[in-house]
């Protein structure tokens, strides 16, 4: 709204907004709603009347339920970390980390705040509202039922941790390599006009619009024999790519790899080939080039597509499930194996309990890196 | 306060595990394991690694890896868990252990209902059999004076009056879902019309009276359901029956123990558990058992630890522990109440599943085919005689049916 | 830049995609030609499985596949032209419903069921996706700075969460009673059951996919709408145009090109359908091409699977992707020659 010019009548700005605010409900509701339910027995959380849902009767006539003192504080502490993450974080991470290595700096923050929030939710907030509480009367006595025991039941009577860690090797091994080997694929792809290049992009496109089932079947008894058929070349130690962890990652970076060059492409199209040539001139290689002039203004879009490569690695169910065994199983199809098995009800609300766990760090990253998401496709304006 | 003490249970939780319990040697081979993920497979592979050594694979996906893991040199998995139906791949590929040394050394305690026995060879060793069969609420059939059904004419009559007098507007509950559920119905049905599969060369052959009087009865049943019939599952036809929702159902016996669940049952003790409904020459069930089988690929010293390890598992103590998570098949077992529809439909006669190749075949076809009739698309014996056509198509591209 | 560098900065990116990529295409390809088969003998078997108490044991005569000397099955591979193409296609019962002029037939056939409801859910929810996404993106562009971050947020969430719990929670709110369910039945007092007939579940599939997949298009054309000239829109006012017109003149010529990005996305995507199916369980009234390829792909109970018709399948749904991106594709060629 730069210029008076351009100024819109009240009416149309209240319409606007009141649209706005109705998208915002439809876009949060299920996932507010399924993080309802997970906090509630399973009598509560299948309930088809709404109210009950929320209140939470049955939890709460269990003894388990939250005072109003406790939802005062414990939304403010959510507050405070929502502040904290993407105003304070942002600026400390400028300010104290050396220009370009503030990836470092971001790793250091997000670790800090999320261990910050952990200790502060979990452990500070429920020692103060033990004393508070009591003192505080009608303000301290249960009202909405709630319970914390099917994140109990997911995160140490079934060992969800294992598979978070799994989640994590996994989707950090992805977004690792398929960010450097799509970048130097991207900026090759932007600074060549062959029709080489173009026909490599039109062939990807069409990679990227195949049926992911039919491609994965075929891996599976090639990685279950992997032993056999690769120890003419490695001999005795020739390793069961099968529920080998590293296998899936390479697995998941090719099959993301279309995407993430097509994306990175229209990233470095935006950069003028001058700055390259001008290194060039100075008697850089273009390895150099790349390295040292183009890649330090690429930052925005190398987050904007790392960020898509995490999606895809951290929620990809087809090829993790079918590839990997028990032991290095990760998230989703960890979840998927809760709702398959013969289940009771109790045994659905641990596993929505597990799917708002799963939740749960996507939202945190999304809190973070929402800016760079903006700002990198703005400067990208990815072009078709 | 609840937070906190969830975090001092995680710590406890945490320092227990660090000693194995329970278990009467320790196992030094390391072992593996492969089965399906539900509930009594958790019992058995939660006592087999109170050994030690032993990691297990409770998997989604293990119908279609355990062919390929089997088959492999060594195979990647020692112990596996099987069902009538997904044993046949690993025997027809020669993947299994014949286990006659091993019981005989080791399995004076294995009832001899327990060996699964093919061609005089023991090939696996049951722990659990699981059956449909009818549930229904005591209390809401005895008011309107309404006897035990013993038929499915009894049944729909028993959901009309119940849906007359205004108790509920869908009495029925059935696991039909599009799929493996649906078809499964089916076969219940035939079987207990006394219908036959398949003729010479496994030919198909449920175009028939059988086959349209089952599908007839299906269709009659789905009047009393709820509208959503193609999507609903065991879990949500349990349930429904656990917030009192339907009347009857017949359902896994393995699901009994649900309705009386405290934390979630609305029902609890007023659902009485009775044999399946009898079809024109059989319950309109069929049997089905669950068990453990090794692989061949590996060394006679691993067999012999696997197989203790298995004997572990399934021994009186998890029995007991676990007494109402299965029907199962152990001395140690006491069948109560929940047991009694599994135990009155085996008395009446009910029949195994008939696992076979071509059977696969058959169940997928039926899974994908039936739901164009309950819709209303197609009659019943274009139905029957489309789905024939979709079984042979797949059946010759098998090679089970010679051009 | 020379080829040779060209290759060292692209190599290892395409070779990674013709591993795992190209690799398996070509042998789809070439499996969709081929039928590979154990030969089965017939033999008497006698098995023994348990009953409730005591064991029943059945002499029958079963179909067992050959063994070689080492114990491996024995398969014979056969080429079989284009049979399995004519087994999903089944051309003959298509021509005959179509020259009977019955579509009702001929949506009963599984092939042209799946492709039908593929195109329509893909066609119908494009110009949703475009539509809703670009109204957002205004919306947000529209709201007051401070409260634009949140918005965002907010707008994302649908877009980040996981695909499998994003179906199932849908799942939660509408089937049987779900909460929004029963409020749709207090509003309208009347029964419904949204999962009991084909078009509810379709339009329910269709509201959940333009619902994950609008914030990916709104966020683009939010970046896109930072970049409109401001110079030219004022100009515009000047010159009297309404706000409909200076939509339709500027803002979207300028957007074009990201509308024909998501666009091209979406269309990839939406002919994927396949989360949609398994997560509404809803294969008794729809199926869609992937969910087609994935039945003949899984193997059955007793380990069949349909290896050569799935090939088949997946062949034709990689030619039906193909001819739906050339309109947007022939863009593209034109840009690149002429960026260059």
């Amino acid at each position: 709204m730069s210029s008076r010019a351009l100024q819109q009548p009240f009416g149309l700005r209240l319409t606007s907004n009141i649209f706005l605010v109705f998208w915002c409900l439809v876009a949060a509701f299920p996932i507010f709603w399924i993080a309802v339910m997970s906090f509630k027995s399973p009598v509560d959380a299948f309930d088809s009347n709404a109210l009950n849902v929320i209140f939470g009767p049955e939890t709460l006539a269990k003894g388990n339920g939250l005072s109003l003192l406790d939802i005062i504080l414990g939304i403010a502490v959510f507050w405070g970390t929502i502040i904290i993450s993407t105003k304070t974080l942002p600026s400390m991470v400028k300010s104290y980390s050396k220009p370009g290595q503030e990836w470092i700096g971001w790793v250091i923050g997000v670790l800090a705040v999320a261990v910050g929030f952990l200790v502060a939710f979990f452990v500070i907030l429920p020692a103060i509202l033990g004393v508070l509480n009591p003192l505080f009367g009608p303000l301290g006595r249960d009202v909405l039922g709630l319970t914390t025991e099917h994140y109990k039941t997911v995160w140490i009577d079934r060992g969800f941790s294992d598979n978070f860690r799994n989640s994590l090797i996994v989707t950090t091994g992805v977004v690792t390599v398929s960010l450097t080997v799509g970048t130097l694929a991207g900026y090759g792809l932007a600074r060549s006009g062959s029709t080489f290049a173009f026909w490599i992009l039109i062939v990807a496109l069409v990679f990227r619009a195949l049926p992911h089932s039919v491609l994965v079947a075929g891996y599976l008894p090639v990685f279950i024999n992997s032993a056999e058929w690769l120890s003419p070349i490695l001999g005795e130690n020739a390793p069961t790519l099968y529920g080998k962890p590293f296998a899936v990652i390479a697995v998941l970076v090719a099959i993301n790899q279309p995407f993430t060059i097509w994306m990175l492409r229209s990233f470095f199209q935006n950069i003028p080939a001058e700055l390259d040539e001008a290194a060039r001139v100075d008697g850089c290689s273009h390895f150099q080039a790349f390295r040292r002039v183009i890649m330090p203004v690429m930052w925005p879009g190398v987050i904007t597509t790392g960020l898509f490569s995490f999606l895809l690695a951290y929620n990809d169910f087809l090829v993790t499930s079918l590839l990997l065994d028990a032991q290095n199983q990760t998230m989703v199809p960890a979840i998927v194996g809760m709702f398959n098995r013969e289940t009771t009800t109790t045994d659905q609300v641990v596993a929505v309990a597990a799917a708002v766990s799963i939740t749960a760090p996507l939202i945190f990253l999304v809190l973070i890196f929402q800016r760079q998401i903006v700002s990198g496709l703005t400067a990208g304006a990815v072009k078709g | 306060m609840k937070l906190k003490s969830l975090f001092m249970a995680g710590a406890m939780s945490l320092a227990a595990t660090g000693a194995w319990a329970e278990c009467a040697y320790e196992n030094e081979v390391p072992l593996k394991s492969l089965s399906a993920g539900f509930e009594a497979w958790k019992a058995v592979t939660d006592a087999m690694a109170e050994c030690g050594n032993f990691s297990a694979s409770l998997d989604q996906e293990f119908r279609e890896k355990q062919p390929e893991a089997f088959a492999a040199n060594p195979s990647l998995y020692q112990i596996g868990g099987v069902a009538n139906e997904t044993m046949i791949p690993l025997l027809n590929a020669g993947s299994l252990r014949p286990l006659d040394d091993l019981v005989e050394k080791y399995g004076q305690d294995l009832l001899p209902n327990q060996l699964i026995k093919v061609d005089g060879k023991v090939m696996a060793i049951a722990m659990m059999v699981n059956a449909q069969h009818l549930m229904y609420r005591d209390d809401v059939l005895a008011d309107l004076g309404i006897e035990e059904p013993k038929t499915y004419d009894d049944v729909l009559a028993a959901a009309a009056k119940i849906k007359e007098a205004g108790v509920m507007e869908y009495p029925i509950g059935g696991t039909f879902k599009t799929g493996w559920n649906l078809a499964q119905e089916f076969v219940n049905m035939y079987m207990g019309e006394g219908g036959e599969f398949f003729g010479e060369g496994n030919m198909p052959a449920i175009n028939n009276e059988q086959g349209v009087k089952a599908l007839e009865t299906m269709k009659a049943m789905t009047e009393y359901m709820d509208p959503e019939f193609l999507v609903s599952d065991s879990t949500y036809v349990q349930q429904q029956f656990q917030q009192g929702k339907i009347a009857m159902a017949n359902l896994w016996a393995s699901r009994a123990a649900a309705m009386n669940d405290e934390a979630e049952s609305q029902v609890v003790g007023k659902v009485t558990m009775a044999s399946a409904p009898m079809g024109a020459a059989a319950p309109a069930t069929t049997i089905w058992w669950d068990g453990v089988v090794l692989a061949a690929n590996m060394s006679d010293e691993e067999a012999d630890a696997a197989f203790r390890l298995v004997l572990e598992g399934i021994d009186g103590e998890m029995v007991s522990a676990n007494n109402d998570t299965a029907v199962w098949l152990s001395p140690a077992y006491t069948p109560g109440d929940l047991a009694a529809g599994a135990a009155a439909s085996a008395e009446n006669g009910a029949k195994a599943y008939p696992a076979s190749a071509p059977m696969g075949v058959l169940h997928s076809a039926l899974g994908n085919g039936l739901a164009d009739y309950l819709t209303g698309a197609k009659d019943a014996s274009t139905t029957l005689a489309d789905i024939e056509a979709s079984y042979l198509t797949a059946a010759k591209e098998a090679g089970l049916v010679n051009n | 830049m020379n080829f040779r560098t060209f290759a060292a900065f692209v190599g290892p990116s395409v070779f990674m995609m013709l591993l795992f990529i190209a690799f398996p295409l070509v042998s789809v390809f070439k499996q969709s030609f081929y039928i590979t088969q154990p030969i089965y003998e017939t033999v008497e078997v006698e098995t023994c499985t348990p009953g409730f108490l005591t064991q029943t044991c059945t002499t029958e005569l079963k179909s067992q596949p050959k063994l070689d000397e080492h114990g491996e099955v024995i398969t014979k591979t056969e080429y079989v032209g284009l049979q399995s193409y004519r087994n999903v296609l089944e051309p003959e019962r298509a021509w005959r419903a179509i020259s009977e002029g019955s579509l009702s037939v001929l949506s009963t056939i599984d092939f042209w069921k799946a492709l039908r409801f593929t195109l329509t859910f893909t066609l119908i929810t494009l110009p949703l996706v475009i539509v809703c996404g670009l109204g957002i993106a205004v919306l947000i562009n529209n709201a007051a700075r401070a409260i634009r971050g949140p918005v965002i947020f907010i707008s994302l969430l649908p877009f980040i969460i996981t695909p499998v719990i994003g179906v199932l929670s849908i799942n939660w709110l509408f089937r049987g009673d779900g909460i929004l369910t029963a409020m749709l039945e207090w509003w309208l007092s009347r029964d419904i059951a949204l999962f009991a007939q084909a078009w509810t579940i379709e339009i329910l599939m269709m509201l959940y996919r333009v619902w994950h997949v609008a914030p990916f298009a709104a966020i683009i054309f939010y970046a896109g709408l930072q970049t409109v000239n401001q110079d030219s829109l004022e100009s515009a006012v000047i010159d009297g145009a309404t706000r409909w017109q200076r939509m339709k003149y500027i803002v979207i010529p300028h957007l074009m090109p990201l509308i024909i990005f998501v666009a091209m996305i979406h269309l990839m995507d939406a002919y994927r359908v396949f989360e949609e199916i398994v997560g509404f369980s809803s294969q008794g009234y729809v199926i869609s091409l992937q969910w087609l390829t994935y039945d003949f792909l899984v193997p059955d109970q007793a380990g069949n699977r349909s290896i050569s018709r799935a090939s088949a399948s997946a062949m034709l749904t990689m030619i039906g992707i193909v001819i739906l991106l050339i309109l947007p594709l022939r863009r593209t060629w034109r840009d690149h020659k002429g960026g260059h």
